[in-house]
């Protein structure tokens, strides 16, 4: 297969040699044409001028000469003929010869008209451009002045110059080509980069960039490759840190299970102990369990791009989440306080949206205090039904807001596991937003508590 | 019934078409005396009397030549046409058609055979036919015959790609002697009074002819050389005088019957034929399409005909 670069500068060089070729029959034709005008004109004059010493009558011996003496100092060949023979005159019989003018020459000349003529000629043998002046009398033709100059071809010319003319043109197509050459292959050379770095990312190496050199299309092709390189070597960056994240999150309570299992088996504990031990056991287990069931979650989630939507209320199916974590608040006495507008119908999968409701709930009950209280209210704000559950639980910092809904995403490492949540609720509810085509809003104050606003679009009517 | 109707329409249809083309021309009077100049560059025949243009008969086919046939009739030729036409003077129409085949350069009527000959450049033959148009005999000639005259029962043939003059019997249509000429002869005039006949020509190659060759009727031999001017083609003559047209010089030169110039006055362009009418000699500019009447040697009139005038028909009626 060719290269782009060998494609392109074929071309070029093609072009350049179809113009050198254009210009050439160009020059030759131009030349032919002004050369020939110029000469016809110079002749016509000059045969003018020499019709001006015809007087009349008879052509003289001494009007041949005349011409004829013009003839050595002209630079093209005159002479006068009166031979009849020459001039067609006995046109009506037929002739056995090659007359000097022909029956439509003739013709011509008897209404006093110069004749113009341009091609071979076979008395003198070449091309010859000549001009025939008529010496008229009285409706006579009495003779003619005839004046002609050799055709010659521009090769003909520049009969020594035509090698040199001929190289010139070779080096200077050579030496066009080179360059045009080595220019492609400058301009080419970030493409080269570029495929190069493209073979090393496939390889693996995704910290491979390519120096930006230019801002050209070439240019703005490297600028993406980096910003696709950068792009590729977070999500694998991420890849690895969720992959260490989950394997570390299963980690722990796995080797509390095998500690506490293992010291029951080999009775190291008892009694009351044991029971707590056991019960810790159930704990992890459970803790396990859940996180498992979320990572499934969040896998379907990911992999489950579209789902249908439908008509649902959306009163009905925030109370439906709220009934089913009614336990839960009740454990730390957190009263839930809602204010539904009853009309709003979004359009909506049921047992997704439930989920987003159950996580931010849950997320919300989680982190408040006991006995606190945790406010729901729906609205319409542009088309959208506006879902905001408000906590007035410990907030969350600043600096942790923007990577809230990252997967495995604790703002208080530490309490990972004391406050039972996963770090995942978020990322799937954040998911689970977006696959409804909404948006989500979390503004937050420490110590005073977070607000979650979720967007959904309202059915169309 | 409608097939009838279509077929009587179509014949109709021809009947109209045969007529027009069966034109009619001026009507010549019988006992009109004219001089015509036959035109083959606008093929046509002008006739005049005296300078008085009294017919102007214009055709649409490229013919030739002419030849006056029995005082009424005209034949007409062409050398690339191949059939010759025979018209009737008094009532200016087309009454025969000749077939000759493409070639023919030159008519000539005997007065005394009453025949009717053609020599054609294709077939290098001559032709006769009878004054109805029937052909009669053809006789193999020389490269291409053209120039004819005819003296005591003898037709004299020039071969203008030749360097032969046929001397044929009219009687017997057989060639009786073969005379040496020079190449590109053209135009002969028998003078019985002398015993010769005057040939002249163009000339060979791009060398012009200056001069009459004088051959003996008996020997044929070249007797002498008459100078001229440039190239001598055309013969006239009345009772003491031989008018030769020049047409490379443009000049119309008058000899008595021995072949001494009397003179010679420039006429016309390009003239190629010279004829007697009346007490004029008439010639005709072939370039400048003009007929000269000439008398006393002097123009006396100019009269402009169509392009090309290349031959000249007189007739002179005795009244």
């Amino acid at each position: 297969m060719k290269k782009l670069s060998t494609k392109i500068w074929g071309l070029i060089v093609l072009f350049l040699l179809v113009t050198i070729t254009f210009m050439y029959v160009l020059t030759e034709y131009l030349y032919e044409q002004l050369y020939v005008e110029d000469t016809e004109t110079t002749m016509i004059e000059v045969g003018e001028k020499l019709l001006t010493k015809y007087k009349g009558g008879k052509v003289t011996d001494q009007f041949i000469e005349e011409v004829e003496e013009f003839n050595t100092y002209s630079n093209f060949d005159v002479f006068a003929v009166r031979n009849p023979r020459e001039l067609s005159a006995c046109v009506p019989f037929e002739i056995d010869y090659d007359a000097l003018i022909g029956p439509n020459e003739r013709k011509e000349l008897l209404l006093g008209n110069a004749v113009t003529k341009i091609g071979y000629e076979e008395r003198f043998e070449r091309q010859i451009i000549s001009v025939i002046m008529p010496l008229t009398d009285q409706n006579r033709l009495e003779g003619i002045i005839y004046l002609y100059y050799p055709l010659a071809k521009i090769s003909e010319l520049a009969n020594k110059d035509v090698f040199m003319i001929i190289g010139c043109a070779i080096i200077f197509s050579a030496l066009l080509g080179f360059f045009v050459y080595e220019g492609i292959r400058h301009i080419m050379r970030p493409l080269n980069d570029l495929q190069q770095a493209v073979e090393k990312m496939s390889d693996g190496h995704y910290e491979t960039r390519v120096t930006v050199t230019s801002k050209d299309e070439i240019g703005k092709l490297s600028e993406a490759f980096n910003e696709m390189a950068a792009s590729i070597e977070r999500e694998d960056e991420a890849q690895k840190n969720f992959l260490a994240t989950v394997s570390h999150e299963l980690r722990t309570p796995i080797s509390y299970m095998k500690g506490y299992s293992e010291a029951i088996l080999q009775n190291f504990i008892d009694g009351k102990e044991k029971e707590e031990a056991i019960s810790l056991i159930a704990r992890e287990a459970n803790r396990m369990e859940r996180l498992t069931n979320e990572l499934l979650e969040l896998a379907r989630t990911s992999n489950e791009q579209k789902f249908e939507l439908y008509p649902i209320v959306l009163a009905e199916t925030i109370r439906d989440a709220i009934s089913l974590l009614e336990q839960k608040s009740v454990e730390k006495n957190i009263e839930i306080t809602t204010s539904f507008d009853e009309e709003i119908i979004v359009e909506g999968h049921e047992e997704k949206l439930k989920q987003i409701f159950i996580n931010t709930i849950e997320n919300a009950i989680r982190y408040s205090n006991n006995d606190s209280t945790i406010s729901i209210l729906t609205k319409i704000v542009k088309g959208n039904a506006i879902i905001e559950i408000i906590d007035r639980g410990i907030g969350i910092p600043e600096k942790d807001l923007p990577h809230i809904t990252e997967r495995f995403y604790r703002v208080n490492k530490a309490r990972s596991r004391s406050d039972g949540g996963s770090g995942l609720g978020l990322s799937i509810v954040d998911q689970l937003v977006k696959q409804h085509q909404g948006s989500i809003k979390i503004k937050s104050e420490l110590g005073k508590g977070t607000t979650v606003s979720i967007s959904i679009p309202l059915m169309e009517e | 019934m409608m097939k009838d109707a279509r077929l009587s329409f179509m014949l109709l249809f021809l009947f109209f078409l045969a007529g027009c083309n069966e034109q009619a021309f001026t009507k010549i009077n019988p006992h009109q005396s004219f001089v015509a100049s036959v035109n083959i560059l606008e093929p046509s025949i002008l006739f005049y009397d005296g300078t008085e243009e009294i017919a102007k008969w214009e055709f649409d086919k490229a013919y030739t030549g002419a030849s006056l046939i029995k005082k009424d009739r005209i034949l007409l030729y062409g050398h690339q046409l191949d059939e010759a036409d025979l018209y009737e003077l008094s009532s200016g129409r087309k009454i025969q058609t000749i077939k000759t085949g493409i070639g023919t350069t030159n008519a000539y009527y005997d007065e005394e055979q009453e025949k009717i000959y053609l020599t054609n450049s294709k077939t290098n033959s001559i032709y006769s036919y009878d004054d109805q148009g029937k052909m009669l005999k053809e006789l193999k000639l020389r490269n291409y015959p053209m120039s004819m005259t005819s003296y005591d029962g003898k037709l004299y043939v020039v071969n203008y790609k030749d360097t032969i003059l046929s001397v044929i019997d009219m009687d017997t249509f057989v060639v009786e002697a073969e005379w040496e000429i020079e190449k590109s002869s053209n135009g002969i005039i028998i003078i019985p009074e002398e015993g010769v006949a005057w040939v002249g020509g163009h000339g060979e190659g791009s060398k012009s002819n200056q001069a009459i060759d004088v051959y003996n009727l008996q020997s044929g031999e070249l007797q002498s050389e008459i100078n001229v001017s440039l190239m001598p083609v055309g013969f006239s003559r009345n009772d003491d005088t031989i008018f030769v047209v020049n047409h490379g010089s443009n000049e119309l030169f008058a000899f008595n019957l021995q072949g001494d110039r009397l003179w010679n006055i420039e006429v016309g362009a390009n003239p190629f034929v010279v004829t007697t009418y009346k007490n004029y000699q008439v010639v005709a500019g072939y370039d400048d399409h003009k007929l000269y009447f000439i008398e006393d040697q002097k123009i006396q009139k100019a009269i402009e005909t169509n392009q090309g005038p290349f031959q000249l028909l007189v007739r002179e009626v005795v009244k």
